[in-house]
């Protein structure tokens, strides 16, 4: 009897909605929904249309797609985008794993230096991304008051940072890896610290040195963290903007114009809504790819519950 | 053994200096050059410390350019973003954490492909919708966007910490007559207090440095925050100023890097934590 009647009892109105997942939820769906759903269908139906950013009358065509394909720009765009990405990825990811295992190492040797270089790295990280290609713009800067034009210059050495197309992009990569960097390593740093002190211990026992170790137990275990590394820093270079706007603005030429730049430019600078949403397109089918190949990961290994 | 035992000091030292000169030259750099006249600026040999350092540098900019806005603004974005996600996320992060229902995984996972989207692919058809409601240039619309942008982030964190606290500890208090928003608001949020510390300054950090969303969603430069303020300094500054850009860009950082710096053991804690549950 007691029970029939507190079973009615969350069954009553309130109780009932409390008692679902859904109005917790509820919240994050509608803001999820308006600021990402309704954009994806709506920039997916502009990618067929000639609209403009000024002008109200559009007509539907596949003309925004031929016409991207067909631009010159666009094979240097996907060529910029992909050496930025890959040598990004690959060095922040390097970097990042060297310095994480350098500063465990120094931690757990109880070296004090290890946790302020932790700092100094993170702290690239808390800096907004226009910021850092200012600060960038103002290294590479070509005048006299360059100071790495100038300490290249003491060993005879010039420079053209920003003004020669291959050369910008080199720079342009290497201040992003000085951003990107500081992520790589706290994920890595995270990985380590749970890494089974037994087999760390057992392997140590068994005579292997630090190179072994390395190879063939610190790396394999940590696998998984560098897959998900790879993924999360690859999706977020080929999203990124900021810090090449600031840097080079896309220059010279269109040396440096990363596939999310090019987007931009396209509809805010030449107001071609249709070509600029199809690259749009573009973009978020290279990241649903990738999210794809993600998810697939996280599922397999049951990391998700 | 301790012979290794000092080599192996002697080339971790080695190692942390040269990381912290390439993580710590070019902010040093840049304040180095914010501190100097404009001769030391274009002297043949460079000025590596500016023995007379020109503070008015930066009474120059604060009095001169609108720094001092852009950085109320900023603040004023980052703190309504902070609490709306926080509100937001605490409640979904409470149903991952605390049902199970049929369509959870797929859930979790759609909440997570939203955080691999491109902020400027959604800012645009944003933008056109903004244009046509009259939310351009209002910051209600810009700090649901930038909620939106670090939510699936806050929510997975969040969700991950609550994780931690066993579930018996919930059917106690409902057991004892308290209703799940009494087990979330009494049990839950004091024990995961440095979980939502911590998510609360990601999301700060984060929403500090959003540049694209700001940049598409804002047109009045009365309303810009810090990153887009400074880009817009940027493009009308030449060479001569390039004192100021530098310490218009310190000022920009100083605040984001000494929360970081202050709070940073923190939260690489909360973050290791997270990874050792996940």
């Amino acid at each position: 009897m007691l029970a029939t009647k507190s079973a009615a009892d969350r069954r009553a109105w309130p109780g009932l909605l409390l008692d679902s997942p859904f109005p917790w939820l509820l919240p994050l769906a509608a803001i999820l929904g308006v600021t990402f759903i309704y954009p994806i269908f709506e920039i997916a139906r502009l990618s067929f249309t000639d609209a403009s950013l000024v002008g109200a009358e559009y007509s539907y065509t596949l003309e925004s797609y031929l016409s991207l394909f067909r631009s010159p720009y666009f094979a240097n765009m996907l060529n910029v985008t992909a050496i930025f990405v890959s040598f990004s990825v690959v060095f922040q990811i390097l970097f990042g794993l060297l310095i994480a295992l350098s500063v465990d190492r120094g931690a757990r040797m109880g070296l004090k230096t290890s946790i302020v270089t932790r700092t100094v790295v993170l702290s690239a990280w808390a800096i907004p991304g226009v910021i850092i290609g200012i600060i960038w713009s103002i290294l590479y800067e070509q005048s006299a008051a360059g100071i790495l034009n100038y300490i290249l210059g003491s060993i005879g050495l010039s420079v053209p940072f920003l003004s020669d197309p291959q050369v910008a992009q080199a720079s342009v990569t290497v201040a992003n890896i000085w951003r990107g960097t500081a992520f790589s390593m706290i994920l890595i740093y995270a990985g380590l610290q749970t890494l089974p002190e037994d087999v760390m211990e057992a392997a140590r026992v068994d005579g292997a040195n630090a190179w072994q170790r390395l190879f063939r137990v610190v790396l394999p275990l940590l696998a998984p963290i560098l897959f998900i590394d790879l993924v999360v820093v690859s999706i977020e270079t080929f999203n990124t903007f900021d810090m090449v706007l600031a840097l080079t603005g896309g220059g010279p030429g269109r040396s440096t114009e990363v596939v999310a730049l090019s987007i931009y430019n396209q509809i805010f600078q030449q107001f071609d809504l249709g070509q600029g949403a199809a690259t749009a397109v573009l973009l978020l089918t290279i990241n649903m790819l990738m999210t794809f190949v993600y998810i697939r990961y996280l599922e397999r290994n049951e990391e998700i519950g | 053994m301790a012979r290794r035992e000092r080599l192996t000091r002697a080339g971790l030292y080695l190692l942390y200096v040269v990381i912290t000169l390439f993580f710590l030259f070019p902010i040093f750099w840049v304040l180095s050059t914010s501190l100097k006249s404009v001769q030391q600026l274009f002297a043949a040999r460079p000025v590596w410390f500016p023995l007379d350092p020109r503070f008015e540098n930066y009474a120059y900019v604060f009095n001169n350019t609108p720094i001092v806005r852009y950085l109320f603004n900023s603040a004023l974005i980052v703190l309504l973003t902070v609490v709306f996600t926080l509100l937001v996320a605490v409640l979904a992060a409470y149903g991952f954490s605390r049902y199970t229902f049929r369509y959870k995984k797929p859930s979790l996972m759609a909440v997570l492909v939203f955080q691999m989207i491109s902020p400027v692919v959604i800012s645009i058809p944003l933008y056109r919708l903004f244009v046509e409601l009259g939310l351009l240039n209002n910051y209600v619309g810009l700090v649901v966007v930038y909620s939106a942008v670090v939510l699936p982030f806050t929510t997975w964190f969040l969700k991950g910490y609550f994780d931690t606290i066993p579930y018996e500890m919930d059917e106690a208090a409902i057991v004892d007559g308290a209703s799940r928003w009494q087990v979330l608001s009494r049990i839950l949020l004091p024990v995961c207090a440095p979980g939502v510390a911590t998510a609360a300054i990601l999301a700060a950090v984060l929403s500090w440095s959003q540049f694209v969303v700001p940049f598409i969603l804002l047109d009045d430069v009365d309303l810009y925050p810090v990153s887009v303020g400074l880009v817009n300094l940027q493009s009308n500054t030449d060479a001569i100023t390039l004192h100021y850009l530098s310490a218009a860009s310190m000022i920009a950082i100083a605040p984001v890097v000494a929360v970081f710096v202050l709070l940073q053991r923190y939260i690489v804690n909360a973050l290791t934590r997270g990874a050792i549950k996940g």
